[in-house]
């Protein structure tokens, strides 16, 4: 009986089976821990410097109009607008010609289709022309394609205007009568196909600024379909003043 | 109208028929990009004149406002290369930007230099102009000037700045003497040598300048350099000399008592009339318009000193500036526009402004760069001399009319003040 107790005591070693799994958990951890390691050292990012100032942000808001008695501060000149792609209008999906009700719970049962009443309505409807709406000043074959076309020109003039230097070196009573004429011809992708100084200003460097200005201004955005074939073989022409 | 042409051309059914026409105006006017090439000096006589001469076309150039001359650090042309158009790889300067070209060659036959300077057009790759000149070898600095001045008249029709004269005040150790020099501060001729000397007033041929000599502040003027003599004494203080554009007049401020007044006499001194009459203020700092009619100056009748414009017979006084409480130094501009003079802002920083005389629009020409004061024309218009602490002394500048390309004068450091500018 005695023996039958000690050999239940919790006091007694014996045997367990519970080591090799222990011994392999460790191993275990410690290689998916060492892999872990490994890997992030592989695919680390960029070193970062610790040395390096760190950027201060502040937010400010817009404060009130300057008092009309100080003196001016410096007018800074406002930053270049970032060049924009040429806005190529995606048409809007059409809806759907007719769209499909969906029947409420309170919805009356739709009265049953006259098959002759509908056969004389498209005959009459066949018969008269239908009014439309819109611009009573409008295109009547739509114009779409001339404010597509402003936009493109609007957009080209813009960023000629942008490249538009000239030297500071002519005399300002010359200036105002500067005036020149240049054609360019664009390919279907916006490239520069060629610039001819086609009514030159008689000044030299007013008329290389004026070419150069084209020149730096391309490529352009490319063209409008409806547009590319004129503007690849007719070209557009500018016309430069010096002022105002 | 626009509108129904612009469709009609962009349609493709008419486009065929007719060109699209852009019109743009007001060009962006920028200095013009230029590359100096370093002088070639023929002969060794030359070559030890070619440092000086180099140096003085750069500033010119650099300074005048017309120009941006590129960095000879960034060439791509070989330093050997010809200064004939034939000779000249173009494409090599116009990779770095340049649009002109100057290239220089210095030859010396016994104590002269000789220089030959060529300008080219880059983009056309040809010889625009081409000018010979000789100056003694002590004297390269004129001779750099001189040609500068003809590639600014090929370019502007007008004179250019570098053969014209400066004065200023300088602190000396026994107190503050009168100096007269070229644009650029070089070649400097002291005129006084004792006491205080200030607010120097360019003449032809002369400068006069209020001097502590006879222990009253009184006007001297010295002629070629010469000993000064007595130009104008009244009251108790003699200041601010201004000759009319006619050189005609003499405009000064005459301190008498507790008021200072404005008196405009013939410009030898005599006739001295008293054109302003302000018990107890101060009229001060008189400047000519243009055409000798009108003069611009300082007074505190408003309780700050404010800028006012009037007859040169004191008729018609106006006020012109209303923005600020201390407004001072006017110098009306040649082309006569504009007015520049100093203010002190709500900062308490002393700085440059316009103000144009007809609207009144009052433009900053300087800021946040410590104290710009006492501002000065160039004869044409174009640029203006003046005063800045930005280095730490009070040094001598120069920028265009419109407050760009501010670039210090290559004097040595120094208390400069008062200068002015003529022809």
């Amino acid at each position: 009986m005695e023996a039958q107790a000690s050999s239940y005591s919790l006091l007694r070693p014996r045997p367990s089976g519970l080591l090799p799994f222990v011994l392999l958990s460790i191993v275990g951890h410690v290689l998916l821990t060492a892999g872990g390691l490994a890997l992030s050292w592989v695919f680390a990012g960029p070193k970062v410097d610790l040395e390096q100032k760190p950027i201060k942000a502040s937010l400010v808001r817009l404060g009130k109009k300057r008092d009309e008695k100080l003196l001016p501060r410096k007018e800074e000149p406002p930053p270049p607008p970032p060049p924009r792609a040429a806005e190529v209008p995606v048409p809007a999906p059409a809806p759907p010609d007719k769209a499909v009700k969906i029947p409420s719970k309170d919805a009356k049962p739709e009265k049953p289709v006259d098959a002759k009443k509908t056969l004389f309505d498209a005959f009459s409807k066949a018969g008269r022309q239908e009014e439309l709406e819109g611009d009573p000043e409008g295109d009547p074959n739509g114009d779409s394609a001339v404010q597509e076309g402003e936009r493109y020109f609007g957009l080209l003039k813009s960023v000629v205007q942008r490249n538009y230097d000239v030297s500071d070196t002519i005399p300002e009573a010359e200036r105002r009568t500067l005036k020149a004429e240049v054609a360019l011809y664009i390919g279907a992708g916006g490239e520069l196909i060629d610039v001819k100084l086609s009514k030159p200003s008689g000044n030299d460097l007013f008329d290389s600024a004026v070419v150069g200005a084209v020149k730096k201004a391309s490529p352009f955005a490319p063209p409008p379909p409806h547009l590319a074939e004129s503007l690849k073989k007719q070209g557009v022409a500018i016309v430069f003043r010096a002022t105002n | 109208m626009s509108r129904l042409l612009l469709a009609a051309l962009c349609l493709p059914s008419v486009a065929v028929a007719q060109q699209t026409v852009i019109e743009i105006n007001q060009a962006n006017f920028r200095p013009m990009p230029l590359a100096i090439a370093a002088p070639m000096a023929q002969d060794d006589a030359a070559k030890k004149a070619a440092a000086e001469f180099d140096s003085a076309l750069l500033y010119d150039f650099s300074a005048c406002g017309l120009f941006q001359v590129l960095d000879r650090k960034g060439y791509l042309a070989d330093p050997k290369e010809g200064v004939t158009a034939g000779s000249i790889a173009f494409n090599r300067w116009s990779d770095i930007g340049a649009e002109s070209l100057v290239k220089t060659q210095l030859s010396a036959d016994g104590d002269t230099v000789r220089a030959d300077l060529r300008l080219f057009a880059v983009g056309a790759g040809r010889e625009e102009l081409k000018v010979s000149d000789s100056a003694p070898a002590g004297n390269v600095r004129r001779l750099a000037h001189k040609l500068a001045n003809a590639v600014y008249r090929f370019y502007t029709r007008e004179t250019g700045p570098f053969e014209t004269r400066i004065a200023y005040s300088r602190k000396s150790a026994q107190g503050r003497d009168i100096y007269v020099a070229d644009w650029d501060g070089k070649n400097a001729q002291r005129i006084t040598n004792e006491g205080v000397n200030v607010l120097p007033a360019l003449l032809p041929g002369g400068v006069a300048f209020t001097s502590y000599r006879q222990k009253k502040p009184f006007l001297f003027v010295s002629r070629g350099g010469g000993e000064p003599t007595l130009l104008l004494a009244r009251g108790s203080m003699v200041t601010g000399a201004a000759f009319s554009p006619d050189g005609k007049k003499l405009a000064v401020s005459v301190s008498e008592g507790e008021n200072a007044e404005i008196y405009v006499a013939n410009a030898d001194g005599s006739d001295a009339k008293k054109v302003t009459d302000t018990r107890f203020f101060l009229n001060t700092s008189p400047t000519w318009s243009p055409d000798s009619k009108k003069l611009a100056f300082v007074s505190n009748r408003a309780g700050t000193p404010q800028i006012y414009v009037m007859g040169a017979d004191g008729s018609g006084v106006k006020r012109l500036t209303f923005q600020g409480n201390y407004n001072t130094t006017p110098a009306w501009s040649p082309r006569g526009d504009v007015i520049a003079f100093t203010a002190r802002d709500e900062r308490n920083a002393f700085d440059l402004f316009t103000i144009n005389v007809e609207t009144g629009k009052i433009v900053r020409l300087t800021q946040d760069a410590k104290n710009n004061e006492e501002p000065a024309f160039s004869p044409s218009g174009r640029l203006i001399l003046f005063t800045s602490t930005r280095t730490g002394t009070r040094q001598l500048h120069v920028m265009t009319a419109d407050g760009n390309n501010q670039v210090a004068l290559p004097t040595d450091k120094g208390d400069f003040a008062t200068p002015d500018w003529a022809e």
